[in-house]
């Protein structure tokens, strides 16, 4: 795994002035960013892996950022956008909001409203960075085990003894121990509670979603 | 004294008059040339009774013979100008006949000095006396000269001569004049033959030559005088037409004029030569004239004038005068040049009419359409208000992102004092941005002054600032515009801010007919070309188009289709271009939506002149260009060559037009 990028801001507005201008006040703040005139600018050199937020115009001729917001959740991103808006923007703005946008900055913009907002969002990005990476490592994890031990996962998640998962797997309790004990190797886990809380991150509650997750 | 010598006194008086009268006339009327033809007759026939009456009265051979070969001299004279009489007055008489004449009684008067007695006799023998009506005359005596035959056959030629004239003239429904003139000729012609018999000793009277010319004469005189009554009855009518005609005018409040202008002088009607201040007699020139116009109209006047006179128009002017009294009044001026047989202008004719009430209710008209103009316009305005506000949002951020940026910058230890002047400089940019926001706002807010249509306006700058001004509306409504304007476009004569809110009225009025489609059917195509001395915009939408009938409603008064709308908008919109001589009419498209055209006339006919050729080409390439946005392919698909305007960002690019509404949403 490559090691994670400094956080960077996307700038998007079709407006170069206020372009320029939200760029230098992100430099400013010594704050890495990157500036784009159009949402198709932007995609074609967007590379999801780097952590940062997105500052957008709402309000640009053709591919608006509404449109752009679409794209970026239709892809999987979940880079934090903050929406710079215009007067009379009501409907867009509700309309971003159900999608999920980090925040709205009304323009004109002040500094320390934008900056903190920025952070905010950059902050949040790192944590859900880092969050999707240990889930994608429980995923990894889960990934090592064999059928049966998934089997038995479900059924130790789901709180039952030895002696009932091998009456349900029609297996040895003594079998049903070794995976156990395998199941609890590969997932590098102490205890019962912390491999539950493992798996109930990746939104199992030991029942046989996990089989279709896999 | 005997009575023969008193009667051809007489006769001898009486045409000496006439030709007096007539010559004197001619004096006056030098191209009146029958006059002077008719005092050369006179005089000759006054010259030739003289002769006759000498003659009569010699009493010795050698002053016969004087008196007979001289008294050719005045008949050669009297046949010539008689027969160029005939030919110019009654335009009768065939001219190789009278050239005959001419020639052949020339040759007689040649010979009739070669002889050595004349051309009527060898020798003179003897003078023989005889009783005559109780008077003694004298006669000759002597042997005949054969060559007098020609003097016989130019008087047969001239009895041919007076008898066709007379035929020609009675045939062509003058028969007063056939009767007198051409009766007396032919009289005269037959009577004038007693003189071969005279002189060949066949009868025995004394010569009367005179007599019968002396009745074509008066014949002629007669014929004259009569023209002479006419005119003199035509020119009292002409004087009662005159106070006819001054009273109509009077009472019309019309001025006649006329400018003579070879003369420079100009004849007005009384009245309002009083009116303008001019003495009764006085000769008026046109800088007379001219300088009772007002000042700032004169040049106007001028240029008019002189392409009435060098170009053959009709003169056709308002303008305002400065009477006598030093009131202001408003004058309509018409005129036409007269020109002479070579097609030179000599007088300009021409009435003028005081329009003064006309022009105030015209200033007043136009006062009120302006305010209705600038209340719809503040109006539209309204409807913008937001997007507008907007437009200065995008300056402000700037602004304040970058101050505070600069803030920021300085407030390290490491200021980089170069990124400080760039943004300075920014921020100066952008307040100036700002500004011409506020001033195109400025301008379309204020009122305007009636009829000043005065600037010259290129019609793609008005796109374009209509397009700035709608740049965030139409973003905001997700429209598309398309724009088609052709190069170097000739400039129009008028009010940029009124056509802005033409412009601007019709595309808010296509953004409308789209609302309700997919963002991809919100296209709009505004396109330009000059053609025909014009220039024409067009502003095509993807809609569903006007419904049949309406499509001259649509710019009625009080005529809408909207919930809110007033119905003000295209009335105003007509009304303003109307004002500018142009025309603004909607047509449906082929397939779906409606265009709305709008065209002005170049009135600077220069900027035409300056490039033709490039012009040509020019209004060719626009001609099919613009042909091809109509969507009017039968498939609807037109693929077309435009620039794509986004709320102000442009870029070159293929655009294919389609139409999936088609046709059934008309």
């Amino acid at each position: 795994m490559p090691p994670p990028s400094s956080p960077t801001v996307f700038v998007v507005d079709d407006d170069e002035a206020v372009r320029k201008a939200v760029s230098r006040l992100l430099r400013s703040a010594g704050i890495a960013m990157a500036a784009f005139a159009s949402p198709g600018e932007f995609l074609a050199q967007y590379d999801p892996a780097t952590p940062g937020c997105l500052v957008l115009d709402i309000a640009m001729p053709g591919f608006n950022g509404l449109q752009l917001q679409t794209t970026l959740g239709e892809k999987g991103s979940s880079l934090p956008i903050i929406f710079l808006t215009g007067h009379g923007n009501v409907s867009k703005s509700v309309q971003a909001m159900k999608h999920g946008a980090f925040d709205f900055l009304s323009k004109p913009v002040k500094d320390k409203d934008l900056l903190a907002v920025v952070r905010a969002a950059i902050e949040t990005d790192a944590f859900v960075r880092r969050e999707q990476a240990k889930f994608s490592e429980i995923r990894a994890r889960l990934d090592t085990l064999t059928p049966r031990e998934r089997e038995v996962l479900e059924h130790v998640v789901a709180g039952k003894m030895n002696k009932q998962i091998a009456a349900d797997l029609g297996i040895t309790e003594a079998t049903v121990k070794m995976h156990r004990a395998r199941v609890m190797a590969k997932m590098k886990v102490q205890s019962v509670a912390e491999l539950a809380r493992l798996t109930e991150r990746c939104g199992i509650k030991g029942t046989n979603l996990l089989k279709s997750a896999a | 004294m005997s009575w023969i010598t008193v009667v051809w006194s007489i006769n001898v008086g009486a045409c000496l008059t006439l030709a007096t009268m007539y010559l004197a006339v001619w004096c006056k009327q030098r191209e009146s040339w029958v006059h002077l033809l008719f005092s050369c007759s006179a005089i000759a026939a006054a010259a030739i009774s003289a002769f006759e009456l000498w003659m009569m009265n010699a009493q010795t051979v050698e002053r016969y013979e004087a008196l007979l070969r001289w008294i050719h001299v005045p008949v050669w004279v009297l046949m010539l100008s008689f027969v160029a009489f005939v030919r110019l007055y009654l335009h009768a008489g065939r001219a190789w006949l009278a050239w005959s004449i001419y020639g052949l009684r020339t040759l007689v008067l040649i010979l009739n000095f070669i002889f050595p007695v004349s051309i009527n006799f060898r020798a003179i023998t003897d003078i023989h006396h005889f009783s005559w009506a109780g008077e003694i005359v004298s006669l000759p005596v002597g042997l005949p000269n054969p060559w007098g035959l020609i003097s016989s056959f130019t008087l047969l030629l001239l009895l041919i001569f007076s008898v066709d004239a007379t035929i020609t003239v009675w045939r062509r429904g003058d028969r007063r004049r056939a009767l007198l003139v051409g009766g007396s000729m032919i009289f005269g012609a037959i009577l004038a033959w007693h003189v071969p018999l005279v002189i060949r000793g066949v009868i025995e009277v004394p010569f009367f030559l005179g007599f019968t010319y002396t009745a074509i004469v008066a014949a002629m005189g007669y014929e004259l005088s009569n023209d002479m009554a006419q005119a003199a009855h035509l020119a009292c009518e002409l004087e009662l037409s005159h106070k006819r005609l001054n009273l109509a005018a009077d009472s019309a409040d019309l001025g006649l004029w006329e400018w003579d202008l070879s003369k420079d002088e100009i004849w007005v009607t009384p009245t309002r030569r009083a009116q303008l201040g001019f003495p009764v007699s006085e000769k008026i020139t046109f800088e007379d004239l001219i300088s009772r116009w007002h000042p700032d109209d004169r040049d106007k006047v001028r240029q008019a004038l002189r392409d009435a006179i060098e170009n053959g128009k009709d003169y056709n002017e308002e303008f305002r005068g400065v009477l006598a009294d030093g009131s202001v009044r408003w004058v309509a001026a018409r005129g036409r040049v007269q020109v002479n047989r070579q097609g030179k202008p000599i007088r300009l004719l021409g009435v003028s009419m005081d329009i003064t009430a006309r022009k105030q209710a015209e200033l007043e008209a136009a006062r009120q359409q302006q305010d209705l103009a600038h209340l719809a316009r503040v109006t539209t305005l309204g409807e913008l208000s937001c997007s507008l506000a907007h437009e200065l949002t995008h300056p402000l951020t700037a602004i304040l992102s970058n101050a505070q940026a600069a803030q920021r910058f300085l407030a390290r230890d490491d200021a980089d004092l170069d990124e400080v002047r760039e943004i300075l400089n920014d921020i100066v940019t952008q307040d100036q941005r700002a500004g011409e926001v506020i001033h195109r706002l400025r301008l379309l807010l204020k009122k305007g002054e009636p009829q000043k249509h005065c600037d010259d306006v290129d019609l793609n700058e008005v796109v374009r600032d209509v397009l700035k001004l709608m740049r965030n509306d139409l973003i905001n409504q997700n429209v598309t515009v398309d724009t088609d304007l052709a190069q170097n476009l000739p400039r129009v004569t008028g009010d940029r801010v009124q056509l802005q809110q033409v412009l601007l009225n019709v595309v808010l009025n296509a953004c409308e007919a789209i609302a309700d489609y997919d963002s991809s059917e919100r296209q709009l195509l505004i396109a330009s070309k000059s053609e025909n001395g014009a220039v024409g915009v067009s502003v095509t939408d993807r809609g569903r188009g006007i419904p049949e009938g309406k499509l001259e409603q649509v710019f009625e008064r009080f005529f809408t289709t909207k919930q809110e709308g007033m119905g003000l908008g295209l009335s105003i919109c007509r009304t303003i271009i109307n004002e500018h001589r142009g025309e603004i009419w909607g047509t449906n498209n082929a397939h779906c939506g409606a265009t709305f055209h709008l065209s002005l006339p170049i009135v600077r006919s220069d900027a035409l002149s300056a490039a033709p050729s490039e012009v040509l080409d020019r209004s060719a390439l626009t001609a099919t260009d613009a042909s091809a946005p109509r969507v009017t392919a039968p498939s609807g698909v037109a693929q077309i060559r435009c620039d794509r305007i986004g709320g102000g960002r442009t870029e070159g690019k293929r655009v294919e037009q389609s139409c999936s509404k088609g046709g059934s949403d008309h």
